[in-house]
């Protein structure tokens, strides 16, 4: 069943920072969000979240940094048991270990912090957790501006086999639009709060309609890089 | 760990023998003569030279400062205190009495001051900026302002004079504790409601927080397993520092309420220039201060490992 959220606003001291708006997003589609910084991509990704959750669709986020995903003063386990239970579910090893080797992080000490963990590390096992409950929609802000390039496209090209063949929807929240090109099908443009452009990736980077589109494409050199 | 340990007793040992000798010296070149003082507190009376002389031989006044310091602290080496100057008696049975009579009142003091503290805090913050929050911050400025001795007074003019419904002087009875150990507590609440308010809004602005919330963990429990260790981090830290004002206000509290304890035994004891008790009195507190950093120390290391690189 398709993901629909409409009306999606936001305001910030008296001011409209994400007019209403409305996202849908097919199972298992991988669908990116780009736009310069400050035009409103956390804001949609957040407020999606929020109405999504309250409309009872199973929905997981990755932030950008693992800083905003975990609790230095806690150990993994102690994060991995409280997803668990925050999504009702009992302790099941079985899939912690399917997910862990799903991401390559089954040599991880879960007895250890955040901090005792590697950054790439730390990012992969904050994905896992978003995995847990086999959401339907994935929503990554900025999964991997936090990592060196080489991570970061090892992480996405993790996740992207993980997702293959799954119902689990990705929305990529992201200003590089050199990663979203190559890992979704379907690229939505924000500026100044509004969704301005909605296209199949393959068309959007050979004819961009709007000037936003038309400025993330002027610089081309993102191909270039690793992810 | 060993290394640990080793680094804190020598931090100890450093801060022990500075009180110490400090302690020592501050008595030694304090304005007046000692012995006369001594003999005051001893006879009651003027006394002739040759008594004076006499003083001055016993207490080694006549030595020089590090001979008479050294006498003093080769035996509290081998644990021996010494006996008092004015009386004669040894000092460690008296010290302990007095112990007896203000490690109650402290550690009463303490837990009425986190049971107004912590609730006070925990209200003030549920919503910030709000009447509550200001009213609660108002109330611990004002405390923190107002003296242990004019609030003593102030307390035993109410409570002991207008209404007489509590004792205000003497030890006797647990009544007589009420009012020394509500002076003692309401500085000691004042402080931590302030440290505790800052601490959990502090742990709130966690950037860890908005997703631990998306995640669909109850606010509840957040609170308690993310928010709470974030704020009990200065918290604990500030404890120490609370012990040393705690110390300090036990003093004043003892003497305005004529109750027997450290406080009392420490001011009788300078002013009859009794160096083995004042000596006594001050090591023995800045031992305490020192144990009691020591466990704050490895309370807070265990609470935040990033502090000695150990994790798990």
């Amino acid at each position: 069943m398709t993901i629909i959220a409409q009306g999606l606003s936001a305001k910030r001291s008296g001011r409209t920072i994400l007019h209403p708006t409305t996202v849908d997003i097919k199972p298992g589609e991988r669908v990116g969000l780009v736009g310069a910084s400050g035009s409103g991509k956390s804001t949609l990704g957040h407020a999606l979240i929020d109405a999504l959750r309250a409309g009872g669709t199973r929905v997981a986020h990755v932030p950008q940094s693992p800083d905003e995903a975990l609790d230095p003063l806690r150990s993994m386990a102690f994060h991995w048991r409280e997803a668990e239970q925050a999504l009702g579910l009992a302790g099941d090893d079985a899939r912690r270990l399917q997910l862990f080797d799903a991401l390559q992080i089954a040599g991880g000490d879960l007895g250890k912090r955040p901090w005792g963990w590697s950054r790439g590390m730390q990012q992969r096992f904050v994905i896992a957790m978003a995995l847990i409950g086999t959401p339907d929609l994935l929503v990554m802000d900025e999964p991997t501006s936090a990592l060196d390039p080489v991570v970061a496209a090892g992480t996405m090209d993790l996740l992207d086999l993980y997702l293959t063949d799954r119902e689990t929807a990705l929305l990529l929240i992201t200003h590089d639009l050199g990663l979203a090109a190559k890992r979704v099908s379907r690229l939505m443009v924000m500026d100044t709060g509004r969704i301005v452009e909605d296209a199949p990736t393959a068309r959007f980077l050979s004819a961009p309609q709007t000037q936003a589109a038309q400025a993330l494409c002027a610089h081309r050199n993102w191909l270039e890089l690793p992810c | 760990m060993i290394r640990i340990a080793a680094d804190l007793i020598l931090r100890a040992f450093v801060v022990l023998t500075g009180v110490a000798l400090a302690t020592f010296a501050l008595l030694w070149h304090a304005p007046g003569d000692p012995a006369l003082s001594i003999a005051e507190a001893r006879y009651g009376t003027v006394v002739s030279k040759e008594v004076l002389d006499f003083i001055r031989a016993e207490a080694g006044f006549d030595t020089g400062f590090w001979t008479a310091f050294w006498a003093w602290l080769s035996p509290l080496l081998a644990g021996d205190f010494g006996q008092s100057s004015v009386t004669g008696r040894a000092v460690w049975p008296d010290l302990m009495t007095a112990m007896s009579y203000t490690l109650p009142l402290a550690l009463v003091s303490l837990a009425i001051g986190l049971a107004i503290s912590v609730p006070l805090a925990l209200i003030a913050t549920r919503r910030p900026g709000s009447w509550m929050d200001r009213g609660a911050v108002a109330l611990a400025s004002v405390g923190v302002a107002i003296p242990a001795f004019w609030l003593g007074l102030l307390l035993i003019l109410l409570f002991a004079v207008q209404l007489g419904w509590l004792p205000a002087m003497g030890a006797d009875t647990r009544a007589h504790a009420v009012l020394p150990a509500l002076t003692l507590a309401l500085g000691v609440a004042a402080s931590l409601t302030r440290i505790i308010r800052s601490g959990i809004l502090e742990a709130r602005t966690q950037v860890f927080l908005p997703a631990f919330r998306r995640r669909g963990i109850p606010p509840r429990n957040i609170a308690r397993d993310h928010v709470a260790p974030h704020a009990a981090i200065p918290v604990i830290t500030v404890l120490g520092l609370e012990l040393a004002f705690l110390l300090e206000g036990l003093v004043v509290v003892e003497v305005i309420f004529a109750r027997p304890g450290l406080g009392s035994f420490l001011v009788n004891a300078i002013y009859a220039r009794d160096f083995p008790k004042v000596q006594a009195v001050v090591l023995l507190a800045a031992v305490i201060f020192v144990i009691v950093n020591l466990a704050i120390d490895l309370i807070y290391r265990s609470l935040d490992p990033r502090m000695d690189g150990r994790n798990a």
